[in-house]
């Protein structure tokens, strides 16, 4: 089977994509979850270069992926740092445990 | 000279600033947070009296919102000022009562917020004209009504009266949201003077759905047939949060909206007999339950009801004169009422009546000033209920209108003649069994039903300028002015005021003789035994409400909580909208 480079980059951005969606349905570890948001973003960081190169505005695509990746970077800290808070007060890192309104 | 804009804005938002300010001020500071409810009020409700000055008709205030919603419209004529000024000063009065009855309360932060919230909300219902705005706050009223009347939240009867509010308030709600949507949908706008000066334009079967839709919603936010079971529960409010809901802020809403619309829907076949015939059935029914309940402030709550049937019946009679004015003379003698019967059972301590009894001698002031409120109730002249049930009762014989409902109603002020002397007899006179302790009355109380004593008195002189400034703002209703001297000589010269006077002379008389009528008790014995289960309605009304309440507790499990599972209801809805987009829809 022949690929064509555009065809590998779209399974590549479907497959991290799919993985990282995957990864958040089933999880219920705190840190599984920041990580599996960190694999579904790089899957659509991949997307918008794809999509750029393939609007022959290279520039654009890379730039809008830059502020991606600031952006993703703030996410994975502050969701890390909840991670930490939420071990603390209590115990767990099972989302089941936080829910303490539900009966 | 005068400016109208700013009153408007004062008078809708300043009772909004104090629900923010009494709230943030904690309820460690309890005294100021009366002050300041107090002086929050009283400023709302000087604005709305000089409004009476400066009324204009149209749209004076507007704010731009963008398409969706129309731009947020506020608009002064006769209808709104009318009520919005019983709403601020009934309001203000009850929040000065409030200051002696809630005195050492817990919470006060809450219930002020809510009363304050509440005034605000009714001020905006009454002083819009954008039909979407309308609803919202009509909203917003439901909302105030159902956290004061579960005030009292750790007694399950006051959450029980309190979510039953809610819901058949929202049950009619959706009658006005249909109106607003059809009127939306085909004028591209929610102006209400628009649409009353078009509604000629609008396509028949449309209009149909609009008025049944409104007198539905009317129904249910006063209280009518077949949702009238809402407001006796709700007697589990504190007695100033009943006073508010039964004359000033939510049950006058529902008359306020038939009366607004009336010129609109009045062509249309079958309405207004509809509308009289939900009044008629109302104030029938409820002045029978009156009749044999034995909790003081259910028999006033039924007499509400039952007042609030003779306006519905005015304004489907084409009265809407006659309605608005039994509707200020109503809030005054009802807000009384209300007040007096909370003094009663502050003092007290109890709500049946037949543990009280000959309370008149010691509390004189107190069975005074019931007094009066009693007489206006049951129309004996010359209190302000008096001028008004008669005016309604003139309507209901002109204009064509059917002479049975007519008779109906007129049987029915006899039978709230006699409901109010058992009421006043069993609670002021006759012998009591038990001995109960009594409290002293305080001074703001004394105040407010000094005040509310004064209007009962008066109101009734206010007729000239009221139809005045109705004629002059509304011109779409064909208000004629009526002066003082008029409307006496109608009355007074009308023969059909006689036969008022003696029915309900007679209704007074069967209270004192009821000894001797005991065979007629005897055959009102089985009707009395319908009354007190409410004629089935109660069944029906919780059978509405066990039906919502079931649909929130299945629809509960769609709320996880878990991220799993939001992720995943994502993902569906996002693949629903894909294949939607799809089909090419």
């Amino acid at each position: 089977m022949n690929l064509s480079p555009a065809m590998i980059v779209f399974l590549a951005v479907i497959g991290l994509f799919g993985i990282g969606l995957y990864c958040l349905l089933i999880t219920r570890n705190l840190i599984r979850v920041v990580i599996a948001l960190q694999i579904m973003v790089k899957g659509a960081m991949l997307a918008l270069i794809f999509t750029g190169q393939l609007n022959s505005q290279p520039s654009l695509g890379q730039s809008m992926a830059l502020t991606v990746i600031v952006a993703d970077t703030i996410l994975a800290v502050i969701g890390l740092a909840l991670a930490v808070q939420v071990k603390r007060h209590v115990g767990s890192l099972d989302l089941k445990d936080l829910s303490s309104l539900k009966r | 000279m005068m400016q109208i804009e700013p009153l408007v804005l004062i008078s809708l938002i300043i009772p909004w600033v104090g629900a923010l300010a009494v709230w943030l001020i904690g309820d460690n500071y309890s005294k100021i947070q009366h002050l300041l409810a107090v002086i929050f009020s009283v400023i709302a409700a000087v604005a709305s009296i000089m409004m009476l000055w400066v009324y204009k008709s149209g749209t004076i205030l507007s704010f731009p919102v963008g398409n969706a919603f129309g731009d947020f419209t506020f608009t002064t004529d006769g209808l709104g000022i009318y009520l919005s000024i019983i709403a601020t000063v009934i309001g203000a009065l009850a929040i000065i009562f409030s200051v002696d009855y809630m005195r050492g309360s817990d919470q006060l932060g809450r219930y002020y917020s809510f009363v304050l919230l509440f005034i605000g909300a009714m001020e905006g219902l009454v002083l819009t004209s954008n039909l979407f705005l309308m609803f919202s706050f009509w909203e917003i009223t439901a909302l105030c009504s159902y956290a004061l009347i579960s005030f009292y939240n750790d007694d399950p009867k006051a959450v029980a009266g309190g979510m039953k509010a809610l819901i058949m308030t929202q049950v009619g709600g959706v009658g006005l949201l249909l109106s607003a949507v059809l009127v939306y949908a085909f004028s591209g706008s929610f102006d209400i003077n628009l649409f009353l000066s078009n509604s000629a334009l609008f396509p028949k079967n449309v209009l149909i759905w609009m008025a049944y839709g409104m007198l539905i919603a009317a129904a249910a936010k006063s209280a009518q047939f077949p949702f009238q079971t809402w407001l006796p529960d709700a007697m589990e409010a504190p007695s100033p949060i009943s006073a508010l809901i039964h004359a000033a802020t939510m049950v006058n809403g529902g008359v306020y909206l038939l009366a607004r619309f009336y010129p609109a829907f009045k062509e249309i076949p079958g309405w207004t007999l509809s509308v009289m015939l939900v009044g008629m059935l109302s104030a029938l029914m409820a002045a029978i339950m009156a009749l044999v309940a034995n909790d003081l402030k259910r028999v006033l709550a039924y007499s509400t009801v039952s007042q609030l049937g003779y306006m519905v019946y005015a304004v489907g009679a084409g009265g809407i004169l006659a309605s608005q004015f039994h509707l200020l003379s109503h809030s005054f003698f009802k807000a009384l009422l209300f007040l007096a019967a909370g003094a009663i059972i502050h003092s007290v301590g109890t709500r049946d009546m037949r543990e009280m009894g000959s309370l008149g001698k010691e509390m004189p002031f107190v069975r005074f000033i019931f007094l009066i409120g009693a007489f206006a109730l049951a129309g004996v002249p010359i209190f302000n209920g008096f001028w008004s049930k008669e005016l309604i009762l003139e309507a209901g014989l002109s204009h064509g209108n059917p002479l049975w409902i007519y008779i109906i109603m007129l049987f029915v002020a006899g039978l709230t003649a006699l409901y109010t002397t058992r009421c006043v007899w069993m609670v002021f006179y006759g012998d009591r069994e038990k001995e109960l302790h009594i409290h002293p009355v305080g001074k703001n109380m004394k105040f407010s039903l000094s005040f509310l004593g004064a209007g009962v008195a008066t109101t009734w002189l206010l007729i000239a300028p009221f139809s005045e400034m109705m004629r002059k703002s509304l011109p779409i209703h064909a208000i004629e002015t009526l002066s003082l001297q008029l409307m006496v000589r109608e009355v007074v010269f009308a023969p059909a005021t006689w036969i008022a006077l003696a029915v309900i002379g007679l209704g007074i008389m069967t209270w004192f003789g009821r000894d001797s009528l005991d065979r007629i008790q005897k055959a009102y014995q089985p009707i009395a035994f319908v009354a007190e289960k409410s004629f089935g309605f109660e069944r029906i009304n919780k059978f509405i409400i066990e039906t919502t309440n079931s649909a929130g507790e299945s629809l509960r499990d769609l709320q996880t909580g878990k991220i799993n599972w939001n992720v995943f209801y994502i993902l569906i809805a996002l693949i629903i909208v894909f294949a939607l987009l799809g089909t090419g829809a």
